[in-house]
């Protein structure tokens, strides 16, 4: 079995959002729901006009950060939230509660409520469209037109994204935390 | 099999011996403010039904709200007055045995009325309890505070039980497991956020311990209320001697719940940590901590008995209206402060949304529902009242 993870190469996202739009349309992620399943933080231009700082201003591309001691896995009350085979943190929407603990345990915001099932779901690095199907792509990697995205198995030593992690500088989001992402964005 | 079998019913209880109360202006104001507040309750059951969880204000950035808070304030009242009474019942202080029936009876109700409350709260209350059994998730507090609740509540109805059949050899085992439960129990309710790194103003070990200790109050202002309706202040020198001591405990209680209180901010504050410090100095700008938790929960209370040394008993009764409307503040304090910091903020790098504090205020339903318990506690108390013994001999 795989440990799928990803990286971001976050210099290179221009905010176009067909991320957010393909994982819409992939997941069923209802109109509306903005910065729910994925999303693109925007860090804005800091200065004042003239002098102003143009490389602040930076496209954060973020969503569930797949933890390997995911917070949300752990304050599951009937393991509603459980990792796959391929260390994929997943919901069983037939075990959610909507007890929304998993939503003020996860440090990421990676979680919301889908309307249409009333249980609280998040990115499964299309788990259900994709990779059970023996594809190895998500519907935000294979959509964006910069390669922000690289997926890929990190047990893989010959995957790309072994590779870049191996040759390229990276961080995680709040690794004091000791989550341990599976998100990682390289610098 | 007959109901009277199992637990001492007084003689002369009927449905129609409900409706025969004395037709006092007191009574008659409880009773017209506990039908209204049943029927606000079912008003808001009803736009529950309705709409779901959609007739809530809660939001992704917010998602516990008034109804988590109203049952942490019946809950913490249940356990107060199950602690508060084994004072008595278990470690044998002799002026506190008078208050077994009456303070369990009013455990068993506090607890209820909890789980009347959060069955509205949980999106799939029944999903809950067949995956709690068939897929239990035993690294989750949630987890744990359901099944200890659930024992909690056990032990207590067959302590109430025993105590109505003035079973005291089992009463006191039942009583002793009631207690245990009941504490493990409720600090497991404390680590529900003191277990949450997300939030550091929320995570670490202040919330189990100041669970119990906040109980306690709870549970010795819940004393004065029901031993002052049911005398309408006329004591007699048993229950006065119980509530003078009562007083003094009280007393105690809230130096030491002002000095955690203190402590807890200045450690908070002390080195500027992000999402904690800010938070922190967030909480102390707002009326709701000064006015309601600290003025109404702690001050007014706490004066009161070190000016009188305890002995204004009477007064009390009176400060401890004003002590559960600052328990509930700090019920609901609770809950709002802990998802006060956006997880999401703009100009961190990593993250989105402008950086401004998560704004809550509750819908009608979350607010009918939650103040609309209190009526079906008070009901449920008057109906027990009325049906069991509740009175030492």
């Amino acid at each position: 079995m795989a440990r799928y993870g990803m990286v971001l190469d976050y210099k290179n996202c221009i905010n176009c959002k067909a991320c957010e739009v393909a994982c819409k349309e992939e997941n069923g992620v209802l109109l509306g729901a903005d910065a729910h399943r994925i999303w693109v933080g925007v860090d804005e231009i800091k200065g004042e006009y003239p002098l102003l700082d143009i490389v602040s201003s930076t496209f954060m591309p973020s969503q569930c950060q797949h933890c390997d001691n995911a917070p949300c896995e752990e304050v599951c009350p009937t393991h509603a939230t459980y990792y796959d085979d391929n260390g994929v943190v997943r919901v069983d929407i037939d075990k959610c509660i909507l007890c929304s603990y998993c939503m003020n345990a996860c440090p990421y915001d990676a979680r919301y409520v889908d309307s249409r099932t009333m249980t609280v779901d998040k990115c499964n690095f299309c788990s259900d469209t994709r990779l059970s199907n023996g594809e190895v792509t998500t519907a935000c990697q294979a959509t964006c037109p910069t390669k922000v995205r690289i997926f890929g198995d990190l047990d893989d030593p010959d995957s790309e994204i072994s590779e870049i992690l191996r040759t390229r500088e990276h961080f995680t989001l709040k690794p004091h935390l000791g989550t341990k992402p599976k998100l990682f964005y390289v610098m | 099999m007959n109901l009277k079998n199992i637990i001492p019913i007084k003689e002369g209880f009927t449905l129609k011996s409900l409706f025969e109360y004395e037709k006092t202006p007191l009574n008659n104001f409880v009773a017209v403010t506990t039908i209204s507040l049943v029927l606000l309750f079912f008003m808001g059951v009803i736009t529950y039904l309705m709409h779901g969880h959609h007739a809530y204000n809660v939001t992704r950035e917010h998602p516990w709200g008034l109804l988590i808070g109203m049952y942490v304030f019946f809950v913490v009242s249940s356990t107060g007055l199950c602690i508060i009474s084994s004072f008595g019942h278990v470690f044998n202080i002799k002026e506190f045995k008078i208050i077994g029936k009456r303070a369990i009876a009013g455990a068993i109700i506090a607890i209820l009325s909890g789980f009347a409350v959060i069955a509205f709260e949980i999106g799939h209350p029944v999903t809950m309890m067949i995956y709690n059994v068939l897929s239990p998730g035993l690294t989750s507090a949630i987890w744990w505070m359901g099944t200890l609740y659930g024992l909690y509540l056990t032990l207590i109805i067959f302590e109430f039980i025993l105590l109505q059949k003035n079973d005291h050899k089992w009463g006191w085992y039942f009583s002793l497991g009631g207690l245990v439960i009941g504490v493990i129990a409720h600090s497991n309710l404390g680590s529900v956020f003191g277990f949450l790194i997300a939030r550091p103003i929320s995570n670490g070990v202040f919330y189990p311990v100041y669970f119990i200790l906040s109980a306690m109050i709870t549970g010795s202002y819940l004393i004065f209320l029901l031993y002052g309706f049911r005398y309408k202040m006329n004591f007699p020198p048993e229950v006065t001697a119980m509530l003078t001591k009562l007083a003094k405990v009280l007393g105690l209680l809230l130096a030491i719940l002002i000095f955690f209180e203190a402590w807890k901010f200045l450690t908070a504050i002390y080195g500027g940590k992000p999402e904690k410090a800010d938070v922190a100095l967030h909480i102390l700008g707002g009326a709701n901590f000064w006015i309601g938790e600290f003025l109404l929960g702690m001050l007014i209370p706490f004066i009161i008995v070190i000016y009188s040394k305890g002995k204004a008993i009477h007064t009390l009764v009176w400060a401890s209206i004003t002590g559960m409307v600052g328990i509930f503040f700090m019920r609901y304090d609770l809950v709002h402060d802990t998802q006060l910091f956006p997880m999401q903020t703009l100009k961190i790098r990593e993250y989105q949304l402008a950086p401004t504090w998560i704004e809550y205020f509750p819908s009608f339903a979350e607010i009918a529902i939650s103040i609309g318990a209190i009526g079906i506690a008070i009901a449920m108390y008057y109906v027990a009242s009325k049906a069991f013994e509740l009175d030492h001999r």
